[in-house]
């Protein structure tokens, strides 16, 4: 990745809240994630959100593997009292919360403000770094374009004006996936900085909000008192425009204000992102969920040097993934199919990874490897009957059992199922493994409800979460494959888990 | 298909067993794809590769690891080369044993066996 000069003490002083929408079943590993790789801190996942506070930058929130998207907090609050069913006084519940609190607003916005001329300073300085003008270049040039980027930044500073230049396609060069990746984000980003330019004078900012309620409130809205979701939003855009003096635009607005509300909480805040963290510019075409074969990567202990096999790799996006986030190692896909084949072909070569994955046309129950040659498995296994006779999961395990080195892990997405065909496999007398199932998280925050009620908190988890350990325990090993960890996740309409095993032992012996 | 993963391919055929390593290689078309020098992996595959082998598919390989090769540039750019840079796109890959040829197409071997082959 090349180095992008920074100025130091341009980065937000103290840490901005955010929070991060996530997949059913995800939470525990974005929390995990937004620790290690933004330094978070009060991280809670309370109802379907992942709220944090970090210092990072717009670069870094970028990185964001797990989440589906990101938003800038305004604020979060006890639900809407709901109870006396009077359109009139759910009106005014929705109008305070703007209009009690417009300094959290401001400060929100100002927040955002900062972190996208942040980034368009980064970004015009990475520019110059790699695209340099179209000249001869001697000594001279070389110091007075350095001269020229130090000017630039004064003058960005003191006028706090950020115009970015239109980026002319006769100076892109081809400098490797990294640069096609920021290009292609970054239309994405010029769009939004050029916006925040525009609202320099917050009056002159343009909005739009979108609504979303759920639980049981969204019944008594639709229900009782005939409060669609756009109602509200409408309601919230007016107050907006009597306590701000914005204007609205529903087409293409400078801001973009998200609402949710539900039984647990009233969450606002601005998106950060256009398009939602979980589509990557990477991947060409998406097999598995990308969030999801992030996370099975994550748990696959993944190391530089490391041989990682994908034996049913289908166009490969696990290994795509991985391969972004672990770079120094050794990648194999395999599939039996010519078609999936192709698509992989096609996906390694958009992402630039061709370099990194080689592809093999072989069989998962018959895998033309040595015995305990592989470090690592991660694998989706096809749910449904696509299996020819005799391939089931236990021959898949089997076979990925064989190749793989005492002591490696296999991570794999399981169905129902499977995960039940398991199940009621022959129990071996090798113990449970001791590294136990939990990622360490700690337990759900409480939230408390409205009306002074102190003393009694509410502990919200999701059914998810507390299947993963009954889960775990109903995960049998499988000859020297010993479960782990096991997670329940929601792949939208269906439900899988994330099994991960280890190999405590030779076959054989 | 990289030379790299030829160096871990094994014939499956029945019957074969650690018979059918390594594969005879072929190679009708190659292509040196260049690929960024990582020294620190380059020494993490020596002791993965199956010395006999590579040299069997490789002509300019030298005769073993060298003693030090962790710190030896000289050594792991070359070593870097062979593995990693060399792309077999088109050829075989011949099982010793029993003669079986598996085709490598767009640098992608198959080595799928039919349902007679895989019967026991």
């Amino acid at each position: 990745m090349a180095a992008v000069p920074t100025d130091s003490g341009s980065r937000p002083a103290a840490g901005a809240r955010f929070f991060c929408t996530a997949g059913r079943g995800l939470e525990p590993f974005l929390m995990r994630e937004v620790r290690a790789r933004l330094a978070a801190t009060q991280v809670e996942y309370i109802s379907g959100k992942v709220f944090f506070t970090t210092c990072s930058d717009l670069n870094m929130l970028k990185k964001l593997k797990s989440a589906e998207r990101l938003f800038l907090l305004i604020k979060k609050q006890f639900p809407l009292n709901v109870s006396s069913v009077s359109k009139g006084k759910i009106l005014s519940e929705i109008q305070r919360l703007i209009n009690d609190d417009p300094e959290s607003w401001l400060n929100a916005i100002s927040t955002w403000k900062n972190l996208l001329e942040l980034d368009a300073k980064k970004d015009k300085l990475f520019q110059r770094a790699a695209n340099p003008p179209k000249r001869k270049v001697e000594e001279n040039d070389i110091i007075n374009a350095k001269k020229l980027k130090t000017k630039q930044l004064q003058v960005l500073q003191e006028s706090g004006e950020c115009s970015l230049e239109k980026q002319t396609e006769e100076e892109t060069q081809e400098q490797g996936d990294f640069l096609t990746e920021r290009e292609k984000s970054q239309e994405a980003f010029q769009n939004d900085v050029v916006k925040a330019a525009d609202a320099k004078n917050q009056k002159n900012l343009t909005f739009r909000v979108s609504c979303r309620c759920s639980g049981a409130i969204a019944k008594t809205f639709t229900a009782q008192v005939h409060l669609p979701p756009k109602e509200v939003g409408r309601i919230t855009g007016i107050a907006l425009m009597k306590q701000f003096g914005w204007k609205a635009d529903l087409r293409n607005p400078n801001l973009e204000i998200f609402i949710h509300l539900n039984d647990i909480y009233s969450v606002v805040g601005i998106p950060v992102f256009r398009i939602p963290l979980a589509s990557r510019a990477y991947i060409k075409t998406a097999g598995l969920r990308s969030t999801i074969a992030w996370a099975l990567a994550s748990l696959a202990e993944i190391q530089a040097g490391a041989f990682v096999l994908d034996p049913m790799c289908g166009l490969g996006t696990i290994l795509l993934e991985a391969a972004k986030e672990w770079p120094d190692v050794y990648y194999v896909g395999a599939d039996v199919s010519d078609s999936q084949l192709l698509g992989a072909y096609d996906n390694l070569k958009a992402a630039g990874l061709k370099n990194k994955i080689e592809l093999l046309q072989v069989s998962v129950i018959d895998l033309p490897l040595p015995s305990e040659s592989v470090d690592v498995i991660i694998s989706d296994i096809p749910f449904g009957k696509k299996f020819k006779l005799g391939e089931d999961i236990k021959s898949i395990l089997q076979e990925m059992e064989r190749v793989l080195h005492v002591g490696g892990a296999i991570v794999l997405l399981l169905s129902e199922e499977h995960h039940r065909r398991l199940k009621d496999g022959d129990q071996s007398s090798i113990p449970l493994s001791s590294e136990g199932s939990h990622t360490g998280e700690p337990s759900i925050k409480k939230c408390l409800k409205p009306g002074g009620k102190t003393g009694t908190s509410e502990t919200v988890s999701s059914s998810f979460e507390a299947s993963s350990q009954e889960c775990l325990d109903k995960t049998p090993p499988f000859g020297s494959l010993v479960p782990v960890e096991c997670h329940k996740v929601s792949l939208g309409r269906t439900d899988a888990f994330i099994c991960k095993y280890r190999k405590l032992h030779s076959l054989g012996l | 298909m990289k030379l790299l993963t030829h160096n871990l391919l094994s014939s499956h055929v029945r019957g074969v067993g650690p018979r059918g390593f390594p594969l005879r290689l072929q190679a009708t078309e190659v292509r040196i794809n260049p690929v960024e020098f990582n020294p620190d992996f380059v020494a993490r595959m020596i002791p993965k590769v199956e010395w006999a082998a590579l040299l069997e598919a490789a002509d300019t390989v030298p005769k073993e690891p060298i003693e030090g090769y962790e710190h030896d540039e000289k050594f792991l750019r070359k070593m870097h080369h062979v593995l990693l840079e060399v792309d077999v796109l088109e050829g075989t890959l011949q099982c010793p044993e029993s003669g079986r040829l598996f085709p490598i197409s767009r640098g992608i071997p198959n080595m799928l066996l039919s349902d007679e082959e895989t019967e026991t």
